[in-house]
């Protein structure tokens, strides 16, 4: 089976135990990939644009100190746009990710009050709070194949 | 942990206005059937409705790393998802997931414990493991290492075990995430 993105930031050979266990787990690391790509590059964007995705996705990664997810995602952008609907998108990303008990409604209205559509303000929260989830994903399968190789 | 987590039921109310079941699109309804089939028609998947292509695939994901069959028990499954729910402060999910895990279990009062008191105590050294292990990668993930597998090990669980560990602790950090950002818990007393 080809490459996933967490395989290729692992950066483990492919006959690595890790690598291999994944397999075990087909359907979760087809999904997790298939939510990737609708999330960071969906063939219909809607009113969230490719570029504003990858800078979401970046801040996040970014303030959960993953480094090299942070940098896929600072590749797949160009740097963040200097707009007053951008700083209130990183603002939310920002909340979401770290701090997604202190949200309220008032954050999802400056959302609409900018524009943003029902459907835009889920997927921006979606893939928000997807990256936690690669997070955790690379935290533990790296710390499996450090246990590997002790 | 905190008098605010129950094992009562707890309500949901979405801050966006959900899709409604009968003026769905085809798109909405096909990835709506991808869910698990107990929540698809709750408020909070009709919520997630709005953007289809991501509701698909999370959902087929989360399906499967709450339901997969064989690897790790699903009580402990429950167990993992209700402390991350714990450990980020989403009343909703934990009331969800503790409840499984006591149905599961069968072992109310050490979920009760947990919800009042958390885990330091546990005397059960799987659900110990466990519960430190899903605290320690929820709330720092860089900094987990192998030294933190040691003690899941020690309790016995292998390779699959602990990929399935892996998945169920990674899936509530998104799971929480949304619950907390679309929409505001109806706690008991309330309801």
């Amino acid at each position: 089976m080809t490459e996933d993105l967490i395989d290729h930031l692992l950066g483990l050979p492919p006959d690595h135990p890790v690598v291999a266990l994944r397999h075990r787990r087909p359907e979760a690391r087809r999904h997790a990939e298939g939510a990737f790509r609708e999330l960071l590059l969906p063939a219909d964007p809607g009113g969230l644009s490719h570029a504003e995705r990858a800078a979401l996705a970046l801040l996040v990664a970014e303030r959960e100190g993953d480094a090299d997810l942070a940098a896929q995602y600072r590749a797949m952008g160009p740097a963040a746009a200097d707009t007053p609907r951008m700083a209130a998108l990183l603002d939310y990303a920002a909340k979401v990710a770290l701090a997604p008990e202190t949200t309220v409604q008032a954050d999802i209205d400056a959302l609409a009050a900018l524009g943003l559509t029902p459907r835009d303000i889920v997927a921006a929260t979606q893939l928000i709070a997807f990256v936690p989830y690669q997070v955790r994903m690379l935290a533990g399968l790296r710390a499996l194949a450090r246990e590997k190789a002790a | 942990m905190s008098a605010r987590f129950t094992l009562k039921p707890v309500g949901w109310r979405p801050r966006l206005p959900p899709v409604k079941a009968e003026s769905a699109t085809p798109e909405q309804l096909a990835a709506l059937d991808a869910c698990p089939p107990a929540v698809r028609r709750s408020t909070y998947f009709l919520t997630l409705a709005h953007d289809p292509g991501s509701l698909g695939e999370r959902g087929a994901l989360f399906n499967i790393v709450m339901y997969a069959e064989g690897g790790l028990d699903r009580a402990d499954r429950e167990l993992a998802t209700a402390v991350v729910s714990m450990v980020n402060g989403c009343v909703y999910c934990t009331a969800v997931h503790a409840k499984r895990f006591v149905e599961l279990s069968g072992d109310e009062p050490a979920m009760q414990r947990m919800l009042e008191e958390g885990w330091a105590a546990e005397p059960d050294p799987r659900r110990k493991a466990i519960a430190d292990f899903t605290e320690a990668l929820t709330r720092s993930p860089g900094a987990v290492t192998p030294a933190h597998l040691a003690p899941l090990r020690a309790a016995g669980l292998d390779d699959l075990e602990m990929l399935d560990l892996l998945h169920g602790i990674a899936m509530f950090a998104n799971a929480n995430r949304l619950m907390l950002t679309l929409g505001d818990p109806l706690l008991p007393r309330v309801m």
